[in-house]
C-alpha cells in the first residue's frame, strides 16, 4: 500500500515550518532515499516512523545539513537550515554523547551559550532543568561519571534549553527506563503546548498514538504513509498502528513490534 | 564567527582545569630549577674548595725543578720544599698519612705534567689539591709577567669584530636572534602542543557529541575557536616556563656564572621580523590544520597519534640538514626542503634568520605556506564535518571529496 503523497509541493505552506521536496540521498553508489516528499506543520507532533535502516535518521541529518543530499530540497523555515540562521533549534540525535570529563552544569552552560542564552540565563535554566530531574546533585560532576539514564537526561535537557521552535527528537526513547519515558513524554507535551513543532522519530506506537497529530511511514527510503494517524489507519482498514507497522515491514521489526506490545 | 568568543573561552578553561595541563607545563621549569641549583651548588663548591684551599690548614709538601715557585709564594701556603731525590719518599708519606700532599713541579712545564699526590678526603674534595698547585703556579707567573701579558695568556682578551654585508654592518649571530625567536616559537608551540592540536576534535567524536555540536555551532567557528584557546594556552605555557628562567636570571646571574646579556646591543631589522612573523602564523596554521585533518579522520585519539609520527618527521626532519642551510643555501637539497609544503616551515624561518633568503625566495615561500595553509584548514573543517559522523571507521580522502560541498 503506498500513500498519495503530491511529489511537488503546490505551493510552500505558510503553516509548514518543515519541507521535504524530491530528497534523494545515495551512499557508495546505492540509493537509500529517493523521491521523498513531505511537510511538517508549524505547531504539530510529527510521527516519523520506520523500520531500523529505512532512512528516518538519514533524512533528519539532511535536513540539519549534517549530510548533503544527492538531490532535492530540505527547507526549515523556507531555507536550508543553518545554525547561524536564527531557528531555534532542539535536537536529539540518535547517536548520543556528552563531554565526558566536563561537569553538568558546565557543559549545559556552554551549550546554552552557544545556543544563544547568555551565561546567566544559561546558568539559571540550567539549575531549573537539574531541579526538576532530581539531578541538582550532580551539577557539579563530571558528565562520564553519571549513569547511562542520567546523562540522557542531561542531554534532553540540553535539547530544549532555548526553548526550541523546532524539536527534532531521534528515538529520544531508547534506553529510557519508563520514569524517564512518562518525563520525556510530560516534556514534548509541554512544548508542544507552548507552541513549539516536534518531529518525533520512535518505534513506540503507543508514544506516537499519544502524542502525534501526523505521521509518515518510510519503506526502503520512500513514504509509505502520510497523514493524520486516523487517515493512516483508515487507508489501511483501521488496523491498528502496532498491526499496521507489522504489515509494512513484516519480519524485519518484529522484534520492535513485540517490544512496543510488551511496554503497552 | 558567531559563538567564537564561547567556544574559546570553553576550551581554554577547561584545559586549565586539566592536571596534565598544570604537570606538563611545570614539569619544564621545575626541570630547570633543578638543573640551575645543581649548577649553583657545584659553581659555589668548587669556588669554595679554591677559597679555602689557602686558608685550610693541610701540610703541603713541593718539588720545583722548573724553579717557576719562588720561596715567597711557596711559603704563604707553608709548602715545605723537598729535593728531586726525596720525591718517592715524599710520596711514601702522603701514602701512609704523615703528609697530606705533594705536589712535583717537572723541568719543562709546557711538556710534562705536574704530579699531584693527596690523601683521599672524598670525591668532592680531592680536587682541592690540584686546585691549589695550580695557584701556586698561577700566583709565581703573575709576579713576573705585565697584566696585559697575563691576559694574553689566560685568554680573557675582549674583542669587538664588525662584518658588513650589502654596505652595512652584520652580526651574523646577534641578527640571527630576533628573526629566530619566530623558529623557537614555533619549535616549542608544535613540539608541546602538536599532540594537542592532533586530538583536539577527536574528543567529540570519540564521546558521540558531534551531531548536537554541528546543529548548534558551525565546523568553522569550532575549529577556529579551538586552534585560538591552543594558541593563548601556549602562551600561557611559555610564560609558566619564562618566567621562572628570568628570575633566576635575574637574581642569580652571577651566582651562577650566566653570561651577561646585552638586550640593546641586538639588532632589529624590521623586514626579517616581519617575515618571520608571517612564516610563523602560515607554518602555525598549515600545521594545525593538517593535524586537525588527522585527528577529525581518525576514529579515536589513540589511532590518530599514530600518524603524529609521521608528521613530526616532516616537520622537524629538516633540523638534520641544518649546517647546509648555512653553507650551502642554493643547493637542490636545500631548495626543495625550503619550497616543499610540509616541510617548508624550518628552512623558511632558519634562512630568513640567517640572512640567506632572496627576495624571490621570499615571496614564494609565504606564496606555497598561505595556499598550502588554507588548502589543509579547509580540508580540516570538510573532514571534521563529514568525518565526525563516521564514528567507528577512518575517514579516506575519496569519502571526504565524494560528499558535495555545502
Amino acid at each position: 500500500m503506498t500513500a498519495t503523497i503530491p511529489t511537488t509541493p503546490k505551493s510552500i505552506d505558510t503553516k509548514a515550518i518543515v519541507t521535504i521536496d524530491n530528497f534523494k540521498m545515495d551512499f557508495g553508489g546505492k540509493t537509500v532515499i529517493e523521491d521523498l516528499s513531505f511537510e511538517v506543520r508549524r505547531g504539530e507532533v510529527f510521527g516519523f516512523l520506520g523500520s531500523n535502516g529505512s532512512g528516518k535518521t538519514t533524512t533528519i541529518r539532511s535536513l540539519l545539513g549534517i549530510y548533503q543530499p544527492t538531490g532535492g530540497t530540505l527547507l526549515i523555515d523556507g531555507k536550508p537550515f543553518d545554525v547561524a540562521s536564527g531557528t531555534k533549534l532542539g535536537y536529539l540525535p540518535e547517536e548520543r554523547g556528552l563531554y565526558k570529563n566536563e561537569s553538568v552544569i558546565d557543559v549545559m552552560i556552554y551549550f546554552g551559550q552557544l545556543k544563544g542564552l547568555s551565561k546567566s540565563e544559561a546558568q539559571k535554566r540550567s539549575h531549573a532543568y537539574l531541579e526538576r530531574v532530581k539531578l541538582t546533585d550532580k551539577a557539579k560532576v563530571k558528565l562520564g561519571k553519571l549513569s547511562g539514564g542520567q546523562q540522557q537526561k542531561i542531554q534532553l535537557g540540553i535539547t530544549i534549553m532555548n526553548d526550541p521552535e523546532l524539536l527534532i527528537l531521534d528515538e529520544p526513547t531508547k534506553g529510557f527506563d519508563p520514569v524517564n519515558r512518562r518525563l520525556l513524554m510530560d516534556i514534548i507535551e509541554e512544548h508542544q503546548n507552548a507552541g513549539a513543532t516536534v518531529i518525533f522519530v520512535t518505534h513506540q506506537m503507543e508514544e506516537v498514538e499519544r502524542l502525534c497529530d501526523r505521521i509518515i511511514l518510510l519503506k526502503d527510503g520512500k513514504a509509505h504513509a502520510y497523514g493524520t494517524i486516523a487517515d493512516v489507519k483508515k487507508e489501511h482498514g483501521g488496523m491498528s498502528l502496532d498491526d499496521i507497522f507489522i504489515s509494512v515491514y513484516g519480519d524485519e521489526n518484529v522484534e520492535t513490534a513485540e517490544a512496543n506490545k510488551e511496554t503497552k | 564567527m558567531h559563538n567564537l568568543g564561547t567556544v574559546f573561552q570553553f576550551e581554554v578553561i577547561r584545559s586549565l582545569k586539566k592536571k596534565s595541563f598544570w604537570i606538563s607545563a611545570l614539569s619544564f621549569p621545575v626541570i630547570i630549577a633543578v638543573v640551575f641549583a645543581v649548577i649553583f651548588f657545584s659553581n659555589k663548591s668548587s669556588d669554595q674548595v679554591a677559597e679555602n684551599a689557602k686558608n685550610e690548614k693541610f701540610t703541603i709538601a713541593i718539588t720545583d725543578t722548573s724553579n717557576v715557585i719562588p720561596e715567597s709564594i711557596s711559603g704563604q701556603y707553608k709548602a715545605e720544599r723537598v729535593s728531586e731525590d726525596q720525591k718517592q719518599a715524599t710520596i711514601d708519606k702522603v701514602s701512609n698519612g704523615t703528609l697530606d700532599a705533594y705536589f712535583y713541579y717537572p723541568k719543562d712545564l709546557s711538556k710534562e705534567k705536574v704530579e699531584v699526590y693527596g690523601e683521599d678526603v672524598g670525591l668532592f674534595n680531592n680536587g682541592k689539591y690540584e686546585a691549589v698547585a695550580k695557584l701556586l703556579l698561577q700566583q709565581s707567573v703573575a709576579t713576573n709577567v705585565d697584566p696585559q701579558t697575563t691576559a694574553i695568556l689566560q685568554d680573557t682578551v675582549g674583542f669587538n669584530a664588525a662584518t658588513y654585508k650589502d654596505g652595512r654592518q652584520f652580526d651574523g649571530i646577534k641578527e640571527l636572534i630576533a628573526p629566530g625567536i619566530f623558529l623557537i616559537m614555533f619549535y616549542f608551540l608544535i613540539a608541546m602542543f602538536g599532540n594537542q592540536m592532533l586530538t583536539s576534535t577527536t574528543e567529540e567524536k570519540e564521546n558521540r557529541v558531534i551531531e548536537m555540536v554541528l546543529t548548534t555551532i558551525q565546523a568553522r567557528v569550532l575549529i577556529i575557536g579551538k586552534i585560538i584557546s591552543l594558541l593563548v594556552l601556549a602562551a600561557i605555557q611559555a610564560l609558566i616556563v619564562l618566567v621562572p628562567i628570568l628570575i633566576i636570571y635575574l637574581l642569580f646571574r652571577e651566582q651562577l656564572q650566566l653570561p651577561s646579556f646585552d638586550l640593546t646591543s641586538i639588532p632589529l631589522d624590521a623586514t626579517r621580523i616581519a617575515i618571520g612573523a608571517v612564516f610563523f602564523v602560515l607554518s602555525f596554521l598549515l600545521f594545525t590544520g593538517l593535524l586537525v585533518g588527522i585527528g577529525a579522520a581518525s576514529p579515536t585519539a589513540k589511532e590518530a597519534g599514530g600518524f603524529f609520527g609521521i608528521a613530526m618527521i616532516f616537520i622537524f626532519g629538516p633540523l638534520y640538514a641544518v649546517t647546509l642551510f648555512f653553507s650551502q643555501p642554493d643547493s637542490p637539497i636545500v631548495r626543495f626542503l625550503t619550497f616543499f609544503p610540509l616541510t617548508a616551515p624550518i628552512p623558511l624561518m632558519l634562512r630568513n634568520a640567517i640572512g640567506n633568503l632572496s627576495t624571490i625566495d621570499v615571496i614564494l615561500g609565504i606564496a606555497i605556506l598561505a595556499v598550502s595553509a588554507i588548502i589543509a584548514l579547509s580540508v580540516a573543517i570538510r573532514m571534521f564535518r563529514y568525518g565526525a559522523l563516521e564514528y567507528s571507521k577512518r575517514l579516506s580522502l575519496s569519502t571526504i571529496f565524494a560528499k558535495k560541498s555545502s
